[in-house]
């Protein structure tokens, strides 16, 4: 058996040691391949960044309740008699002031201006009362301080702040006849939150006419196992023709939307790449396998068996898309990781994230390398393993 | 022995890698209709807008109400040939999923403000107008649901409930919106505006948005200031704008879908012109004796670069027509299945005629270098070189 792999291995070391012969063909395969790899990761990347947008911004101990069938926080109204009577149900933590951590909320839209494209695009204005933050964990205020309640004041997401204009601390922002001054920036785990402006509810509500309307309630549970019972009191009471669901299961749903979309569009196009990257790939293995016929022929003729031949091909193949897989991964990571962007949110409004790459990414995008490294090399591989002899060194 | 006898044989000499080649730019040009067909339909609103058309929406933002009362406080402008207003209704049939856009419209106005676009039979404008729980639905939304006229469809708001506490509206179709330009959406609903201000429970009296046209466009800016100073430092501030410029802004909150067709166009291009490029010059120096040989027999420089060139455009030819012939096979076929999302999928004339101008780029391109190489070749050295 040693003979064999000894075969083997000087076969397929003579393969890459031929590489440079043929080095602007096997640079094209590299670069096919290399790009395929950063349109699927950059897709990729894309959803997932939305994705871990999403889901970090819901917790499982945290219940969110709208409207029945609003679906959504932009759709739905809380009456203040609903509100009481919800901070009256089971399983609700509890403040150090011993009064349920009970927020109500509005959310309105207001328009900002996009950096990127300067054009009006919707952002969220969010009034929060006094437990609007301590009921939201790893809210942190990092710029300024929070508004004071009762005056014009808002505070944003840092998120925002990088995509849009015109909002950072100082600056003076009219919605309509209302002005409003930035006094603080916060930070809320990289979650949806930090796309968000919240002021003081009472004086949002006054501004925007909205007296005594809520949109949401959020509510602190003493533990994730408590929602169900929040739910069947909810359910109970016909006054309360609400949906409760936990704040994770509720961001989960509007993050699969996009990100599916996203995976919809990504892989179908970069599998349409791969096909045309794998037509390069086959056409420099071809172009190998013609160039060493005679080589080929000649290790056939004194002794070497057909699989070296094989081998060493695949092998040549599979290391060029590999180094196109490499390329591409440190190109879409130095390019496109961190890359920050915007979109419309199930909620109607904008949502700011960052693509993200993950280990698990790469490696799907590595794999379909991979797979057009084999697919490219197979069938010449085959076609160098079968070359007659005679035909070989008669070739040139 | 005629210069395309010869283009076609130098091209098939090596089947294989004639088809490879053909078939890596079969992809490219297949990604690129696909893609461009994509961004067209995406930035459709911005096409179809009429050049007279203005916006009135919340200043705060669009999704903010303005009165009913504005109504007729903008059509007293001068400028102002008709006016018509709207209210988003949030609707879904059976389950949320299935998202509908529904507006409420005043029949009359609607109808006469957007004649440019939409063609409504005489009996269906008559009865959309009488019948209080009518509506007219676009054919696209008739065919996506298999709806005729006449049927009674229940649909669903989710951000209104009837005073009675149902969440369902059961309306009638009275007739069909037909589009009168092909790449105008008709995937849409409109019901009357009085029965929904009547029925819904939350806010009396309010309204969207409003669309008019202007007596000119050269009249759009002065009307839009003028509606916009009208209610300045009301409770319910206006902010004015073109249909076009409104759609425009639209589009751009889903994101920069035109930088990332340009990335994924310029990737897959990129790819093929390193195979194809790289093949071309491969298989020209493979022929040098070849190109030696006719020069010898009087070929001239120039006529060798036409050789090459004429391979290399017919390469891109062979392989781009049956990838755009693809990508609108493709499009026409997911039209029906993406139009909810992107109405007007289409790989249209403008889209084919570009890529043939890319084709012809691309060939040219990809035979330059080579087509320099044959004609500055020396007879001595071609024949010469084994």
């Amino acid at each position: 058996m040693r003979p064999f792999f000894l075969q083997v291995a000087a076969v397929t070391l003579i393969n890459l040691k031929s590489i440079p012969q043929r080095f602007w063909l096997s640079l094209s395969t590299v670069v096919a391949v290399a790009l395929v790899v950063v349109v699927l990761l950059s897709f990729l990347a894309m959803a997932n960044g939305f994705q871990h947008t999403l889901t970090s911004s819901g917790a499982d101990d945290l219940a969110i309740i709208l409207r029945g069938g609003s679906q959504a926080e932009i759709n739905s109204t809380v009456s203040r008699e609903q509100v009481r009577l919800i901070e009256e149900g089971p399983g609700i933590a509890r403040g150090s002031d011993g009064k349920p951590l009970v927020s109500a909320e509005l959310y309105l839209v207001v328009d900002g201006l996009k950096r990127s494209s300067q054009t009006k695009a919707n952002l969220p204005l969010r009034g929060i009362g006094k437990d609007g933050a301590t009921v939201r964990k790893g809210i942190k205020i990092v710029e300024g301080r929070m508004f004071n309640p009762g005056a014009n004041e808002i505070v944003v997401g840092r998120a925002l702040l990088r995509e849009f204009q015109g909002l950072e601390i100082g600056q003076t922002v009219a919605f309509a006849t209302s002005r409003w001054t930035v006094v603080g920036v916060f930070e809320a785990n990289g979650s949806v939150f930090e796309s968000e402006i919240w002021a003081d509810l009472p004086v949002v509500q006054s501004l925007f006419n909205r007296n005594n309307i809520f949109q949401t309630v959020r509510v602190r549970l003493q533990s994730a196992a408590a929602l169900e019972a929040l739910q069947r009191f909810v359910e109970a009471d016909p006054r309360l023709k609400l949906d409760v669901k936990s704040e994770a299961a509720y961001f989960a749903e509007q993050a699969s939307q996009t990100s599916d979309l996203i995976h919809k569009l990504g892989w179908p196009l970069s599998i349409t790449m791969a096909l045309g990257a794998l037509a390069g790939a086959l056409n420099t293995m071809y172009s190998s396998v013609a160039a060493r016929a005679v080589e080929i022929a000649t290790l056939r003729a004194i002794g070497f068996g057909g699989t070296p031949a094989f081998v060493g091909t695949l092998v040549e193949s599979l290391v060029l898309a590999a180094l196109g897989g490499i390329i591409g991964t440190i190109a879409t990571s130095l390019v496109f990781d961190g890359f920050s962007a915007s979109t419309l949110g199930a909620s109607f409004t904008q949502v700011v994230f960052s693509f993200t790459l993950s280990p698990a990414l790469i490696g799907q995008a590595v794999l379909l390398a991979l797979a057009v490294g084999l697919a490219g090399g197979l069938l010449p591989a085959v076609r160098a393993a079968r070359m007659p002899i005679v035909a070989g060194l008669s070739s040139s | 022995m005629n210069d395309l006898l010869l283009i076609r044989k130098n091209l098939f000499r090596k089947k294989l890698r004639a088809i490879l080649m053909l078939f890596s730019i079969l992809i490219a040009f297949l990604i690129f209709g696909v893609l461009a067909g994509f961004e067209r339909a995406f930035n459709a609103g911005e096409d179809v807008a009429a050049a007279d058309r203005l916006m009135v929406v919340n200043k705060i933002n669009f999704t903010q109400p303005l009165p009913i009362a504005y109504v007729n406080r903008v059509r007293a402008i001068g400028g102002v040939r008709q006016v018509t207003h709207f209210n988003w209704f949030g609707g879904y049939y059976q389950e949320p999923k299935n998202f509908l856009i529904v507006m409420a419209v005043e029949p009359e106005s609607y109808m006469q403000v957007y004649q440019d676009q939409i063609d409504v039979a005489a009996d269906a404008r008559q009865a959309f107008i009488r019948e209080r729980t009518g509506v007219l639905v676009g054919e696209a939304m008739l065919k996506k649901w298999g709806w005729k006229v006449g049927d009674r469809v229940p649909i669903m708001s989710n951000i209104f409930t009837q005073k009675n506490g149902s969440r369902t509206w059961d309306f009638t179709i009275v007739g069909a919106i037909v589009a009168r330009k092909p790449n105008i959406d008709t995937n849409f609903m409109v019901l009357q505006y009085e029965y929904f201000n009547e029925t819904q429970n939350l806010g009396r009296d309010l309204i969207g948005w409003m669309a008019l046209n202007t007596s000119s466009p050269s009249q759009n800016d002065r009307v839009a200031k003028a509606i916009d100073q009208m209610f300045a430092n009301s409770l319910y501030e206006t902010s004015t704008d073109t249909e076009k410029a409104f759609n425009k802004a639209f589009a751009a909150q889903l994101g920069n879908i035109a930088l990332i067709v340009a990335l994924v166009v310029g990737a897959a291009f990129a790819t093929i012109l390193m195979i194809v490029g790289n093949t071309m010059v491969m298989a020209v120096r493979e022929r040098t004796r070849e190109i030696g040989v006719l020069k010898t027999l009087g070929f001239s420089g120039g006529r060798i670069v036409r050789l090459i060139l004429g391979e290399a455009v017919l390469l891109a030819i062979l392989g781009g027509l049956p990838g755009i012939a693809l990508a609108a096979l493709f499009a026409a076929a997911m039209e029906t299945s993406v139009g909810n999302f992107i109405p007007g999928f289409a790989v249209t004339p403008g889209i084919a005629l570009n890529a043939i101008l890319l084709m012809l780029g691309f060939g040219l391109a990809t035979g330059l270098i080579p087509a320099i190489t044959g004609m500055r070749l020396k007879i001595a050295t071609a024949l010469g070189r084994s």
